[in-house]
């Protein structure tokens, strides 16, 4: 007997009826039916809810195939599947393909609009552009390997993907891959599971150019950093471009193999440092441009100053006005603007306390909040506690006497001259001026 | 002789016909379009009874009409462990409700990460709710918080006054119950202003009503609460 093709979803309609909606949703609703003959099979997205079908869903759906089958009902089995499994793990072909080596699929999609035109340039980035369009022009020559570091949200993917452009525009038959690190776990674990690391080793290793994103998520993973390692020599050692990005130093990342640390360090190291308000206003009228909206400089000018940790939450808020012109039909204005992002704002406003900036410069430097308001004077609190009456005097509305109440009743003029101290050292001494950022991004991220 | 009431209820479905948007039209309207077919990410926040759930599910039924959707109540499915997200990025919409339930778990927020990060490679749609702004919660992997604060946010605001009473009476109407303005009123005024609570209550209220066949005046509703806060 062929099941009917509407069987399965006849059971549906009665259980949407019958169970909590919440229920419904969170596991009937991924499932997906294969109807045979005399059989249903169900596939599931995991064991979960599988576990969870088999359990409570089962002698109900007996009943309902029973109740609507013409002839004998059929069996039902569940199991872990998809019906567009094979679509799913090769994705869509836009940008560079993924390459696929004995099975394998190495890389992801590329973003079309990532490209080196759409990277906004500043001062805090300039050096990363410069570099990665370098590597792009001669890949496996200028800089090999190419790390770039930064904070969250600052283009260090955007780079990537811009790189991996250019190189299969100037060079259509060039094998390259932009892989997320989670993902080069994940094939990793995969082809460990189906014996298949030949393949997988293959198909990582006759790359041209390998570009790893957010080497971070390596840390601690000892078995991915082996294969990594070598995968990365082997590359290397025929002249084929790699590039890594971390969000810090790659010195600095804990739980990663000194040996990886020293061959990333091996090649060029360039920072991303967050952007200047200039840039902040160029990208997000670049980005605006991009979706065709005008949107006047003003309005950029106020989305970037109150929104400063990172590219992305530019774009969140940006996102956030768009959405909001689009369904009230009006054109953005400096009000408008205010109002669409007026609760968003004022909810982040209230996060940035002087006692947090506190907590935060604390922790940061490792010294206790009472040393912070205490009378001590020697450097390692002093400046830490400068440090964070500049973020208090930056990042808050309050007046300077308040600020020097708030860290042991000191005098309005010491605060003042933290301010003017803290301000000259991030001129002068790169150290502060990357805390001093660090710190700002952690506040207000 | 006293009406027995079957133990059938009318099930309030969590679809956007049946959410009065008032001050959120805007979110309502974006996930909407999410759920019609427009790729992205999004995050809905507020307080706990704004309409956070109901909106998900909602979006979560509206996509199913062409997509393959799943709603994933992440409180509940944390002691599960993050294995729980597992092949999810096959659906082309997910909506992820508490998600500060899980966010400053490394483990939860690297397969987040990988989930939010593929959804969206593949064009897909993934929503999620939380009490406050990705901005504002702790995150272990701050790239998590970047990214999902590159999304659309929207802080719901709930429902005003006016608001409340026109959602009470909806929800009495769709019960098949007439709840005069006076009545939703005074209810407003002596319980929790919360959407939850005021539906729960008017859930006891139906059937006392029905069991009673009366109206819904305030002084039937007085004696049914004064006799259940006795009990």
């Amino acid at each position: 007997m062929l099941v009917e093709a509407s069987l399965w979803s006849r059971c549906v309609s009665t259980l949407e009826a019958e169970l909590p909606e919440q229920q419904f949703n969170t596991w009937v609703r991924p499932l997906q039916a294969v109807e045979g003959v005399g059989a249903l099979k169900l596939l599931a997205p995991n064991r979960f809810v599988v576990d969870w079908v088999n359990a409570n869903l089962l002698p109900r759906l007996g009943e309902l195939l029973r109740d609507a089958s013409t002839g004998g009902a059929p069996i039902v089995t569940v199991e872990v599947g998809s019906r567009n499994k094979a679509h799913v793990a090769q994705p869509s072909p836009v940008g560079a393909k993924p390459r696929r080596a004995e099975g394998i699929v190495v890389g992801a999609r590329l973003n079309p609009e990532f490209s080196f035109a759409a990277f906004v340039e500043g001062k805090s980035n300039q050096l990363a552009k410069a570099a990665a369009l370098q590597v792009a022009e001669n890949p496996g020559r200028a800089y090999n390997p190419l790390f770039l570091y930064g904070g969250v949200g600052l283009g260090k993917t955007h780079l990537m993907h811009a790189i991996a452009h250019l190189i299969k525009e100037r060079d259509g038959e060039a094998r390259v891959a932009y892989v997320h690190s989670e993902r080069f776990v994940g094939d990793m674990v995969r082809a460990l599971q189906h014996s298949t690391m030949n393949e997988f080793k293959t198909a990582y290793r006759s790359l041209d150019a390998l570009l790893i994103d957010d080497i971070q998520f390596f840390a601690n993973k000892e078995r991915s950093q082996e294969e990594f390692f070598h995968t990365f020599n082997e590359l290397l050692e025929g002249q084929h471009q790699v590039i890594v990005t971390c969000d810090r130093y790659p010195k600095e990342v804990a739980g990663l193999e000194e040996r990886l640390r020293s061959r990333f360090g091996s090649g060029l190291t360039v920072a991303i440092e967050p952007p200047e308000l200039e840039t902040c206003v160029a990208i997000l009228l670049t980005k605006a441009q991009v979706v065709s909206i005008a949107l006047p400089e003003e309005v950029a000018f106020f989305i970037a100053k109150r929104v400063r940790s990172n590219v992305r939450e530019l774009e969140g808020a940006l996102r956030r006005v768009i959405a909001n012109s689009r369904f009230t039909g009006h054109a953005i204005t400096l009000e408008f603007a205010k109002d669409a992002l007026r609760d968003l704002l004022q909810l982040q406003a209230k996060l940035v306390t002087i006692e947090n900036i506190q907590k935060t410069v604390a922790d940061y430097y490792k010294v206790r909040m009472g040393d912070l308001l205490s009378k001590r004077r020697n450097r390692s609190v002093a400046r830490p506690r400068q440090v964070a009456m500049a973020l208090a005097k930056e990042l808050t509305s309050h007046s300077l006497p308040e600020i020097g109440d708030a860290f042991g009743g000191r005098d309005h003029t010491t605060v003042l001259h933290a301010c003017k101290r803290i301000k000259e050292l991030r001129g002068t001494e790169q150290r502060m001026s990357e805390d001093y950022s660090n710190l700002l991004r952690t506040l207000t991220g | 002789m006293r009406q027995l009431p079957l133990g059938i209820r009318v099930p309030d479905r969590a679809v956007f016909a049946s959410f009065l948007a008032g001050r959120d039209t805007q979110a309502v309207e974006h996930l909407a379009s999410l759920a019609r077919g427009a790729a992205g990410a999004a995050w809905i926040c507020g307080p706990s009874g704004v309409g956070k759930t109901h909106l998900l599910q909602a979006t979560c039924v509206l996509a199913s009409e062409r997509l393959r959707a799943g709603y994933l109540p992440l409180r509940e499915l944390g002691p599960l462990g993050s294995g729980a997200l597992e092949g999810l990025t096959e659906l082309d919409c997910l909506c992820l409700d508490d998600l500060d339930a899980v966010a400053g778990n490394a483990e939860w927020e690297r397969a987040l990460f990988g989930l939010h990060h593929e959804m969206l490679e593949r064009g897909g749609r993934v929503i999620a709710a939380a009490r406050a702004p990705p901005a504002l919660l702790e995150w272990a992997l701050p790239d998590l918080g970047s990214r999902w604060a590159a999304s659309a946010v929207f802080q719901l605001r709930g429902l005003a006054e006016s608001e409340l009473t026109r959602a009470l009476q909806l929800r009495a109407r769709a019960r098949g119950l007439e709840l005069p303005e006076a009545t939703a009123q005074w209810l407003q005024r002596r319980y929790p202003r919360e959407m939850r609570a005021l539906y729960d209550l008017l859930d006891s209220l139906d059937e006392a009503a029905l069991v009673a066949r009366r109206r819904l005046t305030v002084p039937f509703i007085r004696s049914v609460l004064s006799r259940r806060t006795q009990a």
